[in-house]
């Protein structure tokens, strides 16, 4: 999968600049990080990519990479 | 003395009987002793819903409700097996998380079929001549939400569904009134069940714990809104219609 597609969606997702991005960025510390941020990304997965992803394993995903690690292996 | 909460012998139509409150409305309806016909599509757990059930003479019927083709002959057929109609308690929806950028005209049409047409169809199959009991009356229950009544982040499809039942049920019950047709709203606050078991504010510890803060009591459980419907069933609610019941445990004192 391509990573820069998937930071792009993700920063369309929470409407922020996806030049603020990179693969390694810790996205739970941006300031547009909220609840609905998360809802936000969560449907955005299952919206593009078919992948419903649980709470506790979102919870282990600390980057964008790691996000987007999770999606290729589960698509 | 006569139990005024009872429904014996009375025929009640209990649709999202399949599930969650629903199925927790028909298997105390029977308690009570009414004849319950028993509505939504997925007919093995009507069966599992049946099996829990008091009494007999109650009915099975498999029916989508978001599409109202054929609902006419459909209700007029219920009538003929079990009789006229005492009440109808309109269970059935689905709800969302859903951020507004997110909805599509799609999920809006699906949200607005499965809350609302569905509910106001019914009613008026069940409210034609012949179909309802004029002499006892009936007692149509929509249920709406405390979202029909105060916001939350991503609910804006499901909220403007919810008000859109509470509004139509003040007219309903202006314009029935005269043919003892009772129409009021049941609004609930959180209570696990199917419908949300896998939604953020409830799978999620820390958001299921916020959402508990902000109800005075707590989560609710089915039987506190079943209780509530088996009274506005009943002959004791006989002189109530139009209004909007609101069973949150405290949400909305707030
Ligand atoms: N749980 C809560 O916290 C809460 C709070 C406020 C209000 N409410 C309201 O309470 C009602 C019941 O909710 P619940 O929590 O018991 O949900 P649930 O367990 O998911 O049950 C929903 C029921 O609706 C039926 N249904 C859905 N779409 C249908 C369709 N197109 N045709 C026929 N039946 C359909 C489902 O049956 P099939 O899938 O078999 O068709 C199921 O029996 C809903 O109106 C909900 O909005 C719930």
């Amino acid at each position: 999968m391509n990573v820069q597609e998937f930071i792009e969606k993700f920063a369309e997702a929470i409407d922020i600049e996806a030049t603020e991005l990179t693969a390694d960025t810790e996205f739970r510390t941006l300031d547009e990080w909220d609840s609905v941020a998360y809802i936000s990304v969560i449907a955005m997965m299952d919206e593009e990519y078919d992948i419903q992803i649980e709470m506790p394993t979102f919870k282990t995903l600390k980057t964008l990479g790691a996000i987007a690690d999770y999606i290729e292996k589960n698509k | 003395m006569n139990n005024p909460f009872s429904l014996e012998s009375k025929v009640i139509i209990v649709t999202g009987a399949s599930s969650g409150i629903g199925a927790q409305c028909a298997i105390d309806c029977s308690k009570m002793g009414a004849k319950v016909v028993l509505v939504a599509r997925n007919e093995e757990r009507l069966r599992q819903t049946l099996n829990q059930m008091e009494g007999d003479g109650h009915m099975i019927l498999a029916l989508d409700l978001s599409s109202s083709d054929g609902l006419k002959e459909v209700i007029k057929d219920v009538v003929s097996k079990m009789g006229k109609i005492n009440g109808v308690v309109n269970c059935a929806g689905m709800s969302s998380v859903t951020p507004l950028k997110m909805i599509t005209d799609g999920q809006l049409d699906q949200f607005f079929r499965t809350n609302v047409y569905s509910a106001i169809n019914l009613s008026k199959e069940v409210t034609r001549v012949g179909n309802f009991d004029k002499e006892a009356g009936c007692s149509i229950v929509f249920f709406a939400s405390i979202m029909g009544l105060v916001g939350e982040k991503c609910k804006t499809m499901y909220s403007a569904t919810k008000g859109a039942l509470i509004a139509a049920s003040r007219s309903m019950a202006c314009e029935l009134a005269k043919n003892k047709v009772r129409v009021n709203v049941v609004s609930p606050g959180a209570i696990e069940t199917p419908i949300n078991a896998r939604l953020p504010h409830m799978a999620d510890a820390e958001l299921r714990k916020e959402l508990e803060e902000k109800h005075l009591l707590g989560l609710g459980e089915c039987a506190d809104i079943s209780n509530a419907c088996i009274y506005l069933l009943s002959d004791a609610a006989k002189w109530v219609t139009g209004q909007n019941f609101i069973i949150d445990g405290g949400y909305t004192a707030r």
